[in-house]
């Protein structure tokens, strides 16, 4: 290669004289950024100058109709010593782990069977399985609520058939996670369903033919073949459902009517989201509300820093 | 996926409201022939508003009915802090004092004349809206009386009286009210009220001379008796299990209102309307008792301008017209809601006002006689947060398996977190 590069050095015209820098040259030059600069200019508006002044009213005693006041880290301060931060921070990662572990194990298993090669009407049951996704959140937990509810609901009347006292669902902690958690379950399980089911049908077929020739069953298929082969798209699911549950705000708020923006009157199911939209926008105490949001970002940086460990030791093994 | 949007717009959200400047700009430049007046869903201020274009057809009125007293109060604010704000605003009490203690986001009323009908509204209503240095920020349209609205089938039924006078003698105090409550559970096995929370505590922590703040307003919440009082008769009906544990205007409460499972609520003069629209089949089996421990008042609404509005002339001669006495009495016989212009009590149309709804109890009489006697004290702009915390408080006892022991150290440390003191 080397020597075709010598051989040819020599015979390689002249660069051609410079272009005179007219105005049509300039015009030529800066329309990309013109084509692409729309997105930009709302992504400065709207994202990224929200995003850094964020920053800046978390530093201030900010009231919206009144004075605004700087305080340094005081919000930052009084953040970390207010226990109703740390239940919503708790609350949040309950609800998390309530709603992804089940959620992934749910999609893993129909994913499996909805690749099945003898499956009949593959198409409608991989199709049926996104409703729940295409579903408004506020209509699926108003229904959900009802479903749940103490004294009308469907599943209080069932457990009453055999013998079980009426659970307070949205009044009692755990009730209100696991409320929650399944709403989360109903809506994302079909999406993370399709994902995995995408990446399955990439696994050569002959590779299950194989290996039921050579006498493995179907836990074992699944077990060696299913979960290695979607082991990427695993990592991606957990950490993309790690960030949407971090942010989990439209179930909670809607779940107890009485008092919205606490998720119930002892605060069992605020998020740190609602927490945020409480301080900012119930007490109207901003520069509160946004050292919250900072506090959020710095937990989904974390765990971003986190996935990007975790994939790249993933590649390293392969 | 797309997970991120919802961050970045609360985040967007919380910096666009917070990036203009409040108070930016002055008022006026409208045409003065039309004005847009928010209001709050549900308490029929359509049937005003269309009274007034009978008498001014040449001025329109925009009506948006933003939602709730709280949300509207919400929308205000963000609209104050930089967005488009109405000409014309309708304030709940409990919210009145945040906005009191930013005057200069509003038109002080005393330019357009206000303290010409200062004399004509109760005194004490009038005074929560004057801010510190004398202005005035909004006119009082109504006053909420307190009562019991109880159901004269269920008490028939448990054995108890049913006519208004027996049934106000029942409960002289609110000890005597819980322990009517428990006769009706032993004798129907069924929940007496819907909650403790409001039906009991927020009823008699209304009815003290001094509540969370003294009168030369500093916070006494943690010391005042009155309140501990009022806290304590709320743990014991909350644990009296007297209580259907049904949080007042939740979808369930409505549903057990429809359904008759609550034989008496507290019953403030807005209630009526609430209790009308959510259990339309029962009427004529209501009936009206007085509140124990005397008179006392919860809510009423007030009708501010802001400062930046465009036509301040118009909505203020909406407010002259539509909340001068004679305008009140008339919204008093369209929804029921109390005048607070003491000088029309006497008049007919008031004084001898019935309901049928309520087995043509003496709605009128009743709740002019519960704010006549009333004694007024200081509500302070954190007195919602604090009421809110000892609700929450009590419902945790009642709903949430919490401890009555403990309840009043754990309301009383989570004020201290919510307000910072």
């Amino acid at each position: 290669m080397t020597a075709v590069a010598v051989t040819l050095a020599p015979v390689r015209p002249a660069p051609p004289p410079p272009v005179p820098r007219t105005y049509r040259g300039l015009g030529e030059r800066l329309a990309p950024y013109a084509y692409i600069a729309p997105f930009f200019i709302i992504f400065a508006v709207f994202g990224l100058f929200p995003f850094a002044f964020t920053f800046y009213v978390a530093l201030f005693d900010w009231n919206p109709i009144g004075d605004q006041v700087f305080i340094g880290v005081d919000n930052f301060t009084r953040m970390f010593g207010d226990p109703r931060f740390w239940n919503a921070a708790g609350n949040t990662v309950s609800i998390w782990a309530l709603s992804t572990i089940p959620q992934l194990l749910l999609a893993l298993v129909l994913a499996h069977v909805l690749n099945h090669a003898r499956l009949r009407f593959a198409l409608f049951f991989r199709m049926s399985m996104l409703v729940p996704y295409v579903t408004s959140v506020a209509a699926t937990a108003i229904v959900f609520v009802q479903l749940f509810d103490r004294d009308y609901g469907l599943l209080n009347w069932l457990l009453g058939l055999v013998g079980v006292q009426p659970v307070d669902f949205v009044q009692s902690t755990w009730g209100s996670h696991v409320l929650i958690a399944t709403m989360v379950i109903w809506r994302w399980f079909g999406y993370t369903t399709l994902l995995y089911l995408a990446s399955l049908q990439a696994v050569p077929r002959a590779i299950y033919e194989a290996a039921a020739i050579d006498g493995a069953g179907a836990w074992q298929r699944f077990r060696h073949i299913t979960v290695p082969s979607l082991r990427p798209v695993i990592i991606f699911t957990v950490v993309t459902s790690t960030i949407g549950g971090l942010q989990i705000f439209t179930e909670p708020l809607l779940i107890a009517t009485g008092a919205p923006l606490t998720c119930g009157a002892v605060r069992q199911c605020q998020t740190l989201t609602l927490f945020l939209y409480e301080q900012g926008f119930g007490q109207f105490e901003f520069g509160y509300g946004s050292a919250v949001g900072v506090a959020l970002f710095v937990m989904v940086v974390a765990i971003a820093a986190v996935n990007y460990l975790l994939s790249s030791r993933i590649r390293a093994d392969r | 996926m797309t997970l991120r949007p919802p961050l970045l717009l609360a985040v967007a959200a919380l910096v666009l409201a917070t990036s203009c400047t409040p108070g930016a700009g002055g008022g006026g430049g409208g045409d003065g022939k039309s004005f847009e007046f928010w209001s709050f869903a549900a308490i029929n201020q359509k049937l005003s508003v269309d009274a007034y274009r009978a008498k001014r057809p040449d001025v329109e009125v925009k009506l948006t009915e933003v939602g709730t007293s709280v949300e509207t109060a919400q929308a205000l604010t963000t609209a104050l802090a930089g967005g488009k704000v109405p000409d014309l605003v309708l304030i709940q009490g409990d919210n009145l004092p945040q906005f009191v203690q930013q005057p200069q986001n509003f038109v002080d009323l005393r330019t357009l004349g206000a303290d010409d009908m200062a004399g004509d509204y109760l005194d004490w209503v009038w005074k929560q809206s004057v801010a510190k240095d004398g202005e005035v920020l909004g006119v009082p349209t109504d006053v909420g009386g307190m009562a019991v609205a109880y159901r004269t089938d269920l008490f028939a039924a448990a054995g108890l009286p049913t006519d208004p006078e027996a049934v106000s003698a029942l409960w002289p105090t609110w000890d005597a009210f819980i322990e009517t409550g428990k006769r009706y559970k032993q004798a129907t096995g069924k929940a007496f009220t819907d909650n403790a929370a409001t039906s009991v505590f927020y009823q008699a922590v209304n009815q003290v001379s001094e509540k969370y703040y003294s009168e030369d307003r500093k916070l006494v919440y943690e010391t005042n008796p009155q309140v501990k009082a009022a806290f304590e008769l709320g743990i014991k009906a909350a644990t009296a299990g007297i209580t259907a544990g049904q949080s007042s205007f939740e979808s369930a409460w409505s549903a057990g209102m429809a359904q008759g499972q609550y034989a008496a609520v507290s019953a403030p003069s807005w209630m009526l309307n609430t209790i009308r629209s959510t259990a339309p089949d029962t009427n004529g089996k209501w009936n009206i008792a007085k509140i124990p421990g005397g008179s006392g008042n919860w809510g009423g609404s007030y009708l501010a301008i802001p400062k930046r509005a465009k036509n301040p002339q118009a909505a203020w001669d909406y407010i002259k017209e539509m909340q001068s006495p004679q305008g009140q009495l008339e919204h008093f016989t369209r929804v029921g809601a109390l005048p607070s212009t003491p000088s029309v009590y006497q008049d007919p149309k008031l004084a001898d006002a019935k309901d049928p709804f309520f087995s043509d109890a003496p709605t009128g009489k009743i709740y002019t006689d519960a704010v006549l006697g009333l004694k007024p004290f200081y509500i302070g702009p954190d007195s919602a947060t604090i009421g809110q915390e000892f609700l929450n408080a009590i419902t945790n006892v009642e709903q949430s398996g919490g401890d009555p022991a403990t309840a009043w150290d754990d309301a009383v440390r989570n004020i201290k977190t919510a307000i910072g003191g």
